[in-house]
Parts: C-alpha cells; structure tokens; sequence
C-alpha cells in the first residue's frame, strides 16, 4: 500500500515540514543529513518544473520515501531504519537528485523547461538538488558512498515530514500471483553491474556476481534496488525509477483483469559472451519455474546490454514463453541506420523507447546546477545548444517509464 | 507552379553509353529524355526546371561528384530533387541514391526511383526510394509511379508501401500515447493470443537472394574463382585495403598451374594470414581446379580471378562489388562462380 | 551474382551467417584462414581435400535451390 503525497509546491524555511501539498525544506539540516568527511561542502536548492534550469553531472536520483521516522522500512543496507509494516508514504512529484563531478560518470543532463523537459522523469519533478565539493585529497569511491548514503537519508527525511498527513490517494499493491484463467505474466530487469561508478545494490550490496532471482515487488517499491550506475545517460535506470518500476506497475494495474501479475526477477549484466549466455539460460529457467506465460524484459545501458535482453528472449521463445523487450534505438541522426546493435535471431516482439541519437536544440537556461560547463561541448551549461537524446537523463527509459519511441511512416 | 530538377545519367541524356560514363556533372534547362514524360505525367502544376546529368563512373567513383551534382542542383532553386529511374543499374543507382540523400541533407526535398534489387537502394539517407522495374523497357510504368509520388511528397504527404516505397524508411522520433512499459504489457498479450508479428522494431532486414538456376553442361562451361581473401601479388600492386576495402583487383592466372608461396600473400586484416601466405591455394585453389579442367569436371578455369578483402566490408561497398563481379563475369562468359570466404 | 544469373558456390566457416544473409549454396570449410584448405593434414591429403571442397562446389552449382543449402564435404 502507498500513501501518496501530492507535492504542489516547494520551497526553503526554517524547517523541514509539509503541509497542504507544499513541502518545506532546511537546507541546515538538509545539509547535515548529506555532510560527510569526505564532503567539503554540500549545497541544495529547488528545480521545479517550468524553471529555466538545467541540471548538469546529475549523479542518482531518489523519490522521498518512507514508512516511518529514521528512514524505517525504505532504502534497506543503506538506511538503519527499523523494519516496518504499514504503508510507504511517497511524496509524487518530488525527487532528491545529486549532481556533479565524478569521474567516469558519463555527463547526464535535466532540463527543467524546453524540449527536452518532458524526455526526462525528472523534467517533470520538483528536484531538490544536492551539489558537493569533494575534500581535499578524498578518495572518489567514498565520495560516491558518502553522497549515495546521504541522497537516501535525505530522501526518507522529506518523506517524514508527511507521515502524519492524510495522503491525497492510496494504492494498494497487488501481490504477484495466478488468477484462474489468467495468463501470467512477469519482468526481468537486468541490472549493470559493472563495478565502481556502475554499479547497481540490491538490498546494499552490489548485485554483480548474483545469480537471477525472484524479488517481491513490493521490495522494489521500497528502495531494495538503489543504482550508483553512471553510465549512458538516457539508458540508465537512476533509483527513482527503480521505485517506480514501470514494466511491474503495468502489470500491477491490470492484475486480475486480463493478466495475472507473475513476479520479478532480477539478473546481472555480465561483461563477458559465456556469462551472459549463462546467465540468460538461467534466467528463462527461473521464468520457466515460475510459472510464466510470457516475460517483458529490460536492461540498463547500451548495445552490450542489448544482448542480454535478446538472449534472454530467444532462450525463453525457445520454452515456449512469449518475450517481448524493450529496446532504444541506435539509428543515427537521420534514423536511417540499423536500429538494435544485438537483435534477437528467433524471438521478434520488440518495444522501442526511442532513438539515442535524434538531435534536440535545447535554449539557454537563465541557471545551471550541478557545474558551470557541460564538459561534453565545452561550452557554459546554461548555453543554447544541440545534444543527442542520449545525453538527456533516463530518456530512452530502458525500464519503460517514457513515453518516447519510433516509428516509420508508411 | 513547383520547381523540380531532374537528375539522369549520361544514358538517358542521350549522351552515350559505357563511353561517356566517365562524363562530369553538367546541366541544362528543362527535361530531357524520358524527364519529358515524366514532366508530361506531371501536368501544368509542376516544371521540371533543369535536367542535371553526370556519368555514372564518376558519380558512383569520384568522391566529390555527388556535392558538384548537389551545387548544379541548388543553382535551379527545385521544390524538389528527381533522381532515376535507375532500374536494376548499380552505379546509376547508387548514384541516384546518394544524390537525393545529399540533397535531403542540404535542405532539399528529394526521391530517387529504381529496382528493389538495386544496391542503392539503402543509400538514399533520409530520401524515400520508389520502385521501378527492372529495365528501361519498363521506363513507362516507372514513371507513373514516380510522377504520383512526386506529386504526393509536393502536397506533403507521407509515402507509404502503396506508393511503391522500398529501401529504408527512416526511424522517426515520436511520443506514443502510453508508456513503453504500457506498451509493452499490450504487446505481451497480443504474443499470448497468437499474434506472431506484432513489434515495434522491425528485425534487420536481409535482401532476399533469389538463387540462380543451375549450371547445365559443367564439362563445357567456363568457371570463375573469385575470393574476399584479399590474395594479391606480393607486392600488392593494386594497393588492396586490409580493411574497409573500396575496390576490387584481378589477376591473370593465364599460364599457371599453380600458386608459389613467395609471390603471392593475403593482406586480409581480420585473420592471422600465415596459413595462406604458406600455400596461397588455401585461398586460392588454383591446383585443385586445374586438376577439375584437365579431368573435363568444367570446360574452362576463368582465365582471372577477382579478390577484395572481406573485413569490415560495407554492406554497400560489398553489394556495389557483387553487381560489378556479376557484370564482369558475364560479359567474360563465365557461368558459375566459386568464391571463398574467410 | 546469383541474381545476376551466375550460381556461386560459397566456400565459408562461418556458415550460420552465410544462411541468415540468404546465400543460397554454401560449402563448410575447415577454418577461416583457410577456406580451401587444412593444414593439419600433410600436404597430399590438404590437396586430396581440396579437390574434394571444389568438386562439392561444382556439384553446387549445378544443383538447383530454393533457399540457403549446405553442400558439406562427405
């Protein structure tokens, strides 16, 4: 069950409240929840929709959430909150989001007006980003730490502020299940898992390495998956949209109707041909064991991260389960060129989230966080300028929260 | 009153044949040739402005053609680019194709008309290609089909497959009514009740070869080697590329018996060449197939064999290749082909 | 060249992608450096090989075809 909070308006006091759809924050305390040794200065301040802001380096991204004071129930191996039962309080339309300079992070970009707002979630989501300063000398892993540790902290401190407000809706959140005469249907959600800087925890741990696994969804809804995934930028999975797992939200909506919400399973992306074949294999087995009918599957990054999905689908066709995935497009600038770096040979089913590399003209911004520059162009960041819609965070959604894609006419 | 321009080769300008192929891009007012027809099937709407025309060996050759044809092109100020129709021509096709994507690029609308089989057919960049037939002899129904989907692209209508459009279609950035993860549940449960084609990303698409009949009288034909191995003369006089190749070469084998180690190498750079560098008849196998001659198994060994490097080969580069080996080949009187692939 | 009326026997290792690009006779080899040859065998039985390897690609030819076919070396 959620209990969902509205935002409508945000803003910095005295104190980290909420009250009637308007959310308040203390930057102090704010602050004080991200500060860490390794940290020299921490900074927040509001992006909301329609602002002429652009948010570059953005880091992670997390909705505020929580089922209690302290952080209870939400982010678990992160936060030492107490386990708790009852609903998760979100707050809809809000998001931490991190932004600046690590190395290896590939340079993500928000735009909070003009055309490449509504390409990103978070285009269309109050940000109360968190800019940083590393202390001098400090080691990059325990800066991403420290600002991972301190994002999740800050995330459920907003959450708390609504915990005794009556939410605007609840949700309740269908447990997967068979429904007599129902097909059943279920996700595989691949995760990278590529070590420091791209590296994706389940449950506070890196999840490279694991073997694919059945996870409760209502795990996800809680913050067991967290991404420190810096990759290509419109084909990562930031923790927000974990949170908010499109493809088990789908399937949640319609459970009972005319599907039966069948499950979830996480699988590592493995770096190498063997392993993923391996991995694959095991995975269709585990959705075969399962019980499922048919297997909407996702990944996170680029044309490597194709051939986990396709394998996956031409090992599951091959048992006879439906598969259909989700798929950007690489097809060049004018959308001429092949569009899926790894296809599948024998399953055919494809969604495609859009093409990676249509150009976008984006305007001046009258403010810019997260760095002065866009090192990508080397130009000021608040510049009008032209970008690929690979650089714009999570707009290719590979986890199939957007609503881009491609098509042919005629 | 719209502008179009018209782009042909030096055939259908009435230039000549094979001898002009090496003609320069040039220009002149009005239609020609079967531009007359198609300014005919066009009617009082449209005006085909200016006829620009170059060799099909240099536009498909010299690399700075297709922008001298794109500059001639501009100078008449066209609503709209003509190019073809190129029937199953490789080099006129290409040509074509390359001309309406060039112009396209620089701001211009633009379709090109050929065969399906033609290897430009995937050039044309963001340009659509209509079908024609295969030859000349079927210029009319081309023209219909051309002069209809000219006049289309002018009201500003999307071509579609009833319009005769083949080749690539673009992939167009749009934004769908529903999530992908929406989508996608919807595209799970056509799959479950049966729909076995539904998708939304088209899979590559490979030409489908439609397989020759076969050779009838072996001990009387003529049989060509060719191979992508790139075993050239060691000192490689041809400058084949080791990768990426732009051309391919011939040799003689007028004489030979058989390959020595020493004179002959592969440049090929996608495998370790040691093996073949030991015995060129791993690549080529001239002894086993003079053995075929002297045995009456085939009439005759081509007298030449034809090589380029197949590593990292463009999919147009390797289909212009096969329509050229094809062509030489022919016209050599050679009925079969063996080609060996690394 | 098939298109062109030529049929063409294509010697390749390779042979799963040789089907999949639709071409229409294909004979296995041995490796990729060698296509018409073997160089684990001694010389006499390499060239004992390759006469086999081409006499299957005459037989390719002259064989007719409706989709991509395997023409292997007994």
């Amino acid at each position: 069950m959620r209990a969902v909070h509205r935002v409508q308006s945000v803003g910095m006091g005295e104190a980290t409240t909420w009250r009637d759809g308007a959310l308040t924050v203390s930057a102090e305390e704010a602050q004080a929840l991200v500060s860490a040794p390794c940290l020299a200065d921490v900074r927040v301040s509001w992006a909301s929709p329609g602002d002429s802001v652009r948010i570059v380096k953005v880091l992670d991204v997390v909705e505020p959430r929580t089922k209690g004071p302290g952080g209870a129930g939400v982010f678990p191996g992160w936060i030492d909150g107490a386990p708790a039962d009852g609903p998760t309080h979100v707050l809809r339309t809000a998001a931490v989001v991190v932004a600046g300079y690590l190395p290896r992070a590939q340079e993500a970009v928000i735009d909070m007006s003009g055309p490449a707002a509504e390409l990103s979630p978070f285009g269309g989501t109050h940000n109360l980003v968190i800019e940083f300063t590393p202390g001098p000398g400090a080691d990059w892993a325990d800066v991403d730490d420290a600002l991972r540790r301190g994002s999740l902290a800050l995330a459920a401190r907003l959450a708390e502020a609504a915990l005794d407000a009556p939410p605007d809706s609840e949700e309740s959140l269908a447990d997967p299940g068979p429904v007599d005469g129902l097909p059943r249907i279920g996700a595989v959600t691949n995760l990278q898992t590529q070590g420091l800087f791209k590296d994706v925890f389940v449950r506070g741990e890196s999840f490279n390495g694991r073997a694919p696994a059945l996870i409760d969804p209502a795990e996800i809804d809680d913050g067991a998956v967290v991404s420190g995934q810096y990759g290509h930028p419109s084909l990562r999975n930031p923790t927000w949209v974990h949170q908010n797992h499109p493809v088990a939200n789908a399937l949640r909506a319609r459970h009972g109707r005319d599907l039966a919400f069948a499950g979830v399973v996480l699988a590592p992306e493995p770096v190498s041909a063997s392993e993923k074949a391996r991995i694959s294999a095991e995975a269709a087995r585990l959705c075969a064991d399962a019980g499922f009918d048919a297997v909407i599957l996702t990944k996170e990054g680029g044309g490597n991260a194709d051939a986990d999905v396709a394998l996956k689908m031409d090992a599951l066709e091959d048992m006879g389960i439906a598969a259909i995935g989700l798929f950007a497009e690489m097809a060049g600038p004018d959308g001429t060129g092949p569009p899926i770096v790894v296809a599948p040979e024998r399953a055919t089913a494809m969604i495609s989230t859009g093409n990676y590399d249509t150009r976008l003209d984006l305007p001046e911004m009258e403010r810019a966080l997260g760095g002065e520059e866009l090192a990508l162009l080397g130009v000021p960041a608040t510049s009008a300028m032209q970008l690929p819609t690979a650089v714009i965070l999570a707009s290719l959604s590979p986890l199939g929260w957007g609503r881009l894609t491609c098509a042919q006419d005629g | 009153m719209a502008r179009i321009v018209h782009y042909l080769n030096q055939f259908f300008i009435g230039a000549g044949g094979e001898d002009a192929a090496a003609s320069p891009p040039a220009s002149q007012p009005g239609p020609v040739g079967p531009g007359r027809r198609l300014a005919q099937l066009l009617g009082d709407e449209h005006e085909i402005v200016a006829t620009v025309s170059c060799g099909d060996d240099d536009a498909a050759g010299r690399p700075e053609a297709i922008a001298e044809i794109v500059a001639l092109v501009q100078e008449a100020q066209p609503d709209l680019v003509v190019a073809g129709p190129a029937f199953t021509s490789g080099r006129y096709g290409l040509a074509c194709a390359r001309v309406a994507a060039a112009a396209k690029a620089a701001g211009l609308d633009a379709v090109a008309a050929m065969h399906p089989d033609n290897p430009g057919i995937d050039e044309a960049g963001a340009a659509p290609v209509v079908a024609s037939g295969e030859a000349a002899r079927l210029m009319g129904p081309a023209l219909d089909t051309l002069s209809a989907a000219v006049k289309k692209i002018l009201a500003g209508e999307a071509l579609t497959d009833a319009d005769g459009l083949v080749g690539l279609a673009p992939r167009l950035p749009r934004m769908a009514d529903r999530s992908a993860a929406e989508r996608a549940v919807d595209l799970a449960l056509a799959r479950l009740a049966g729909d076995r084609e539904a998708t939304e990303v088209p899979l590559p698409r490979f030409d489908k070869v439609t397989p020759a009949p076969p050779v009838e009288d072996l001990a009387r034909a003529t049989v060509a080697i060719v191979t992508e191995g790139a075993l050239v003369p060691d000192d490689n006089p041809g400058a084949l590329e080791s990768a990426r190749a732009t051309k391919w070469l011939r040799y003689s084998l007028a004489g030979r018996d058989e390959l020595k180690p020493g004179e002959w190498r592969s440049v090929h750079g996608g495998f370790s060449t040691v093996w073949a560098n030991a015995d060129p008849h791993r690549i080529l196998p001239l002894d086993a197939a003079r053995q075929l001659e002297r045995d009456g198994a085939i009439g005759h060994l081509h007298e030449e064999y034809l090589v380029t490097a197949g590593n990292g080969t463009s999919v147009a580069n390797a289909r212009r290749f096969g329509v050229e080996w094809a062509a030489d080949l022919r016209h050599s009187g050679a009925r079969a082909a063996i080609l060996t692939a690394t | 060249m098939e298109r062109a009326g030529i049929p063409t026997a294509l010697l390749c290792n390779l042979t799963s992608i040789a089907e999949r690009v639709g071409a229409p006779r294909i004979v296995p080899t041995r490796g990729i450096p060698f296509p018409a040859g073997d160089p684990s065998l001694d010389p006499e039985e390499e060239r004992a090989w390759r006469l086999r390897l081409l006499e299957r690609a005459l037989e390719a030819v002259s064989t007719p075809v409706h989709e991509p076919t395997l023409f292997e070396v007994k």
